[in-house]
């Protein structure tokens, strides 16, 4: 999606290069103190601008699933932890979660499948390539609520152009028969597909850039010993393109999670919450109850830390690998 | 999403900050006898932004005009559209009171102890002016009326007399049974049209469901306004509508169809019937495909008779107390409700007066408006029990699946979560 545009420029961190500096020998304590102080001035606006525009919001957030307000958003004192409860008996919840592994699991998995196969061809040399891999980053560049729109109007039931092209090649009869986005199955197939449409292009280009980091030599050596493709590609491609293939899931995994605009542009979560992701669900229940959907944001919350830890420990793990 | 809101009310704070800064020496002395005392108003736009049609210009002129037989009082008005509307909460969440409040003003102020008592900002002549039954909604818990209806509109059913006529249906329908025929045989001209349109998507499955719901002597609250949205005769409805869809009668999908797509395809011509107010009849002319004499108006079908009571729907005038101004606002008030003024703002829109006397001028000189103000005194109008606004979000989410899914079971978790949120 679009926000993975800066994402992209994640790499794997590098281990710290373990060369100690020399120590300061015999400074007064005075100047020792500076020293210490000294880089406040470049950290200060950075701190400063995390602890307002990341902590702060946390905090709200875990403050707001704990208290009461009315309907018109006023604060009407503490709830302890009668948000959550209620959270946890609403009965569209389990529906709620099971769509959203599905989702993740679903687009992320073959958003990946379908970008290994485009990396690898752009990775070739044919005519018309350059051209090719500008258009992919199409569907990137625009924007996700405008994607989502435009898919939502192909599928319009009396004009939509993907009925009107079945409409007249004969699969359907009359228009107005049926209205793919208000039944959940049909729904969210779409709804999926349109997330695959526009998550392909950033994840074809971190791959391609794995791609194109792996050595020349290598395959060359691969040759020699007598591989074929499939052996090669196994044995070579995949597990050189690893790391790239790691920070392209780890971050589309978040993304996916976290995504509302094609959900909310193509169904709403409807009908009802049957095509509601917890994003989604956050979002229709902060219609009835700020405090609950407080508490949807915190288990929300919740998942996206322990992706983040799983994400900074496997980046470790790889560089130890390296 | 929500903080691009706060974001636009910052904006808009900042601007009325800077609005106010500008009257302020005027204010300071507005407790004095004589001072110059300049008003907050605060309305709903229901025509389009920048455009001779915005609500904007209406008020002004009011404005101005008041300005001008009181010199001591300046209105200062600012519109916020219907899509926006979730601002205007924000803006009182962020204590940035308006002195009147037009449009959506749910009952949630009153039960924060922020409103004037009706009687304090209208006077008695103006109260006892204002149509019974949409006067009566505005009381709070305690009984006393803490605003007053501004603007309303009625419902009948609207029916395209073209396919009527090519699916050789003589009247237009009365009952359930009717409707369901009807739309069979519209179905079944093959061109694709809806036979009627039933809007049960989140922007208003309240008001269709209502006039189903009405139509089996059904509806959301019992005799006692004790909530009863599940109650046998509701059931009965969704039932019935869950036959009406499973057999194409309606356009696919109702619970993710909106009121205003169903209206754009009856202004098409693509609709057979479908349930609307005056609002829908600048659709129609604007679309230019139906002529006046290709559509009907005839009330709302029901289980075997059509609704004697129509579904009356109004917005609000109400007087925030902060700002003190009980006295102009009264005057502002009198004046605004005047026939002349209340006419002026329903041609433009559409929409129907809401006092007595207006509604009479208004019928003697039109008559689409008339065949809709006949049936407005004895309208039926929203439940006004003080949790109805989160019980309201709650059902535009879900009770349009009630009519494709297990009816009962989609009643009963509603009904329950109208009585365990009061």
């Amino acid at each position: 999606m679009t926000q993975s545009t800066q994402a992209g420029v994640l790499e794997p961190a590098p281990g710290s290069d373990g060369t100690p500096r020399p120590a300061a020998r015999r400074v007064g304590g005075g100047r020792r103190v500076l020293r210490a102080l000294a880089p406040l001035p470049w950290i200060t606006p950075a701190t400063a601008l995390i602890l307002f525009v990341v902590i702060w919001p946390v905090v709200s957030m875990f403050l707001t699933s704990r208290q009461h307000f009315d309907s018109m958003g006023f604060d009407q004192g503490s709830a302890g932890w009668s948000n959550f409860t209620k959270l946890f008996d609403e009965p569209d919840l389990p529906g709620v979660l099971v769509r959203t592994v599905i989702w993740v699991v679903a687009v992320v998995g073959l958003t990946i499948l379908i970008s290994l196969g485009v990396a690898q061809m752009f990775n070739k040399q044919f005519p018309g390539r350059k051209v090719a891999r500008w258009a992919l980053i199409a569907p990137w560049a625009a924007s996700v609520v405008m994607t989502s729109i435009v898919f939502k109007w192909m599928l319009n039931p009396s004009n939509g152009t993907i009925l009107v092209l079945m409409h007249d090649l004969g699969f359907m009869k009359d228009y107005n028969s049926v209205n793919w986005l208000s039944q959940q199955t049909p729904a969210f197939i779409w709804e999926i597909v349109v997330a695959i449409f526009v998550s392909v292009p950033f994840t074809t280009y971190a791959l391609l850039a794995g791609l194109q980091a792996v050595p020349e030599d290598v395959y060359e050596a691969c040759r020699l010993d007598g591989a074929g493709a499939v052996r090669t590609y196994w044995s070579i491609t995949l597990p050189l393109l690893r790391p790239a293939l790691l920070v392209a899931a780890l971050i589309n995994i978040m993304n996916v999670f976290n995504s509302f605009p094609i959900i909310y542009e193509m169904t709403g979560g409807g009908p009802g919450n049957q095509t509601s992701t917890t994003t989604l669900f956050m979002y229709n229940t902060q219609q009835t109850s700020i405090g609950e959907a407080a508490a949807m944001s915190v288990v929300n919350f919740g998942f996206i830390i322990v992706v983040v830890l799983f994400f900074l420990r496997a980046s470790r793990w790889n560089t130890a690998e390296d | 999403m929500k903080r691009r809101v706060l974001a636009l009310t910052a904006i808009g704070v900042a601007g009325v900050m800077s609005l106010t800064a500008c009257g302020s020496s005027s204010s300071s002395s507005s407790g004095s006898s004589g001072g110059n005392v300049t008003i907050k108003l605060l309305a709903a736009d229901y025509g389009t932004a920048g455009t001779s049609n915005s609500t904007q210009a209406y008020w002004q002129g009011l404005a101005d005009t008041f300005h001008k037989s009181h010199p001591n009082i300046t209105v200062q008005v600012q519109t916020i559209a219907w899509t926006n509307w979730a601002q205007v909460a924000t803006m009182i969440q962020d204590k940035q009171y308006p002195d009147i409040l037009e449009g959506d003003a749910p009952q949630q102020f009153a039960a924060d102890g922020l409103l004037y008592k009706l009687t304090d900002i209208m006077s008695a002549s103006t109260v006892s002016n204002l149509i019974p039954v949409f006067a009566k909604q505005e009381d709070g818990t305690d009984g006393v009326a803490y605003g007053a209806p501004f603007t309303t509109s009625a419902r009948g059913l609207f029916y395209n007399k073209k396919l009527f006529a090519a699916a050789k249906i003589a009247s237009p329908p009365q009952t359930w049974a009717d409707i369901q025929n009807d739309a069979a045989k519209i179905k079944a001209l093959g061109g694709g049209d809806i036979g009627y349109g039933l809007p049960l998507g989140p922007e208003e499955a309240q008001g269709e469901s209502y006039l189903w719901m009405l139509g089996n002597g059904g509806g959301y609250v019992d005799s006692t306004g004790k909530y009863a949205i599940n109650q046998a005769a509701n059931v009965q409805t969704f039932q019935f509508l869950n036959t009406l869809v499973k057999a194409g009668g309606t356009e696919p999908g109702p619970a993710s169809t909106n009121r205003q797509q169903m209206w754009d395809a009856f202004a098409a011509g693509q609709v057979g019937m479908v349930g609307g107010s005056g609002a829908l009849i600048p659709d129609i002319v604007k679309n230019g495909k139906l002529t006046t004499s290709d559509y009907g108006v005839v009330p709302m079908p029901g289980k075997s008779a059509p609704l004697t009571q129509t579904l009356g729907v109004h917005d609000d005038v109400v007087g925030f107390k902060q700002g003190g101004h009980a006295d102009q606002i009264k005057q502002f008030l009198d004046f605004v409700y005047s026939d002349q003024n209340q006419i002026s703002f329903d041609q433009e829109y559409d929409l129907l007066p809401a006092t007595t006397s207006a509604s009479a001028a208004l019928s003697a000189k039109d008559p689409v408006a008339a065949g809709f103000l006949k049936n407005v005194p004895n309208s039926v109008v929203y439940p006004s029990n003080t949790n109805w606004n989160t019980v309201l979000a709650k059902l535009k989410q879900t009770l349009g699946t009630a009519a494709s899914d297990n009816a009962s079971s989609v009643l009963n978790s509603l009904q329950n979560f109208a009585t365990s949120n009061q």
